[in-house]
C-alpha cells in the first residue's frame, strides 16, 4: 500500500532529480568551447589575475547554466555569459579590496606577455591596463579584443548605451595617454 | 572647445587595423589624417595593442574540459537542491522542539506544587513595574530570536 513520505525521501528526490539546466550537455558543451577561452581571456584582463579568471570561470558558465533566461541567438546568449563574467569579476574585486593587503592592480596578466614573447610594448600595454578602472578594461576589452558592438558592451556592462560612446572615448583616451604614444606623435606634429 | 567624440574616418582605421593592414598597408591619406586626429590616432594605438594581446591572452589559458564542467555543475546543482529541500525540514524540526519545550513547561506547571504556590503569590502588574527594562528586553528577545533564526536559515 502506501508508504509514509520522509525526509529522507525528499532528501533524495532533489538529490536524483536532473539538475534543471538552460540547455543540455551536447548543446553546452558545443557553447563552452566555442566561449570559454574568450571568457577566460576577459576575466584575466577585468580582474588582472589568471588565478582569478581559473576560479571565476566555471562559476560563471555555471551561473549561466542555471539562469533561468530565454536566449534568442547566439549572441544574446554570449552577451549573458559575459554579464555573468563581469557581475563575478566585481564581486571578486570587491572581496580582494575588503582583505588587507591585497594587490588590488593585479599585474599577474603581465606575466602572461612577459613569458611569452615580452616585447616592451606588450609589458607596456599590460602596465597600463593595469592602471585602468576594471569597466574601462572591460569596456576596451570587449570592443577591440570581443569586436561587441556599443549596445553589446552596454548590456553586459549595465551601462546605458547613450553614454558608452563616451565613456569609451575616454577609456581610449587614457589608456592612450598611459602609453604615452598619442602625446608624443601629436607634440611632435605640425 | 568642447572635443568632438566622433570622427568621420574612425571606422575605417578600425577596419584596416583589425585587418592588419594598420599602418603600412593602410591608405597614405588615412595614415596622414590619423597623424593629426586625436580620436584615430588613439584608436590606432589602443585598439592594435588590444588586438595583438587578445590571441596571446587567449592561448595561455588552462581551460578545464567541457565534459568536466558540466559534471561539475551538475554536482553543485544537485547540493544546492539538497539543501534547499533540507531547508524547511529544518524550520519544521525548529517548531517542533520550541513546541516540545512549551509542552514540558505546560505539563511541569500543570503538576508543580511548588510552582503552583509561587505563581499564586506573584503579581505580574507589581513584578513589571519593579522591572520594566528586563521585562521589555525579554519580550524584545521572544521576538527577535525567531525571526533571527528565520532569516538565518532563510540565507542558508
Amino acid at each position: 500500500m502506501f508508504r509514509e513520505v520522509t525526509f529522507t525521501d525528499v532528501n533524495r528526490a532533489a538529490v536524483d532529480a536532473q539538475a534543471d539546466f538552460v540547455m543540455d550537455e551536447e548543446t553546452f558543451r558545443g557553447f563552452y568551447d566555442r566561449n570559454a577561452r574568450g571568457v577566460w581571456a576577459y576575466l584575466a584582463r577585468v580582474s588582472g589575475d589568471r588565478q582569478t579568471a581559473d576560479d571565476l570561470l566555471q562559476e560563471t558558465f555555471y551561473r549561466f547554466l542555471r539562469a533561468a533566461a530565454e536566449h534568442d541567438s547566439e549572441d544574446h546568449r554570449r552577451n549573458s555569459l559575459y554579464r555573468i563574467a563581469t557581475n563575478l569579476a566585481r564581486d571578486a574585486r570587491r572581496r580582494t579590496l575588503t582583505r588587507p593587503h591585497a594587490d588590488v592592480a593585479g599585474h599577474d596578466v603581465e606575466a602572461i606577455a612577459n613569458r611569452t614573447s615580452a616585447p616592451d610594448t606588450t609589458a607596456d600595454f599590460d602596465r597600463a591596463m593595469s592602471r585602468l578602472k576594471p569597466r574601462e578594461r572591460a569596456m576596451l576589452w570587449l570592443a577591440y579584443a570581443e569586436g561587441a558592438s556599443h549596445r553589446e558592451i552596454a548590456e553586459v556592462l549595465g551601462l546605458r548605451p547613450a553614454s558608452l560612446k563616451l565613456l569609451l572615448f575616454r577609456a581610449r583616451r587614457r589608456l592612450a595617454t598611459l602609453l604615452g604614444r598619442s602625446e608624443t606623435r601629436h607634440a611632435a606634429a605640425p | 572647445m568642447r572635443q568632438p567624440l566622433n570622427c568621420e574616418f574612425e571606422s575605417e582605421v578600425l577596419a584596416a587595423v583589425l585587418q592588419s593592414r594598420w599602418p603600412h598597408r593602410a591608405d597614405p591619406k588615412l595614415q596622414k589624417h590619423a597623424e593629426t586626429c586625436t580620436i584615430c590616432s588613439d584608436l590606432a594605438t589602443v585598439a592594435g595593442l588590444i588586438d595583438s594581446t587578445r590571441e596571446q591572452t587567449r592561448a595561455s589559458a588552462t581551460l578545464p574540459d567541457s565534459g568536466r564542467v558540466w559534471w561539475l555543475a551538475q554536482v553543485k546543482a544537485r547540493r544546492e537542491a539538497a539543501r534547499s529541500a533540507a531547508r524547511p525540514i529544518t524550520a519544521t524540526q525548529l517548531i517542533a522542539g520550541a513546541a516540545a519545550v512549551g509542552f514540558a513547561g505546560a505539563c511541569f506547571g500543570a503538576t508543580s506544587r511548588w510552582f503552583q504556590e509561587a505563581l499564586a503569590g506573584f503579581s505580574f502588574s507589581a513584578a513589571f513595574a519593579e522591572h520594566t527594562a528586563l521585562a521589555t528586553a525579554m519580550a524584545a528577545v521572544i521576538l527577535l530570536v525567531p525571526a533571527a533564526a528565520w532569516l538565518a536559515l532563510r540565507r542558508d
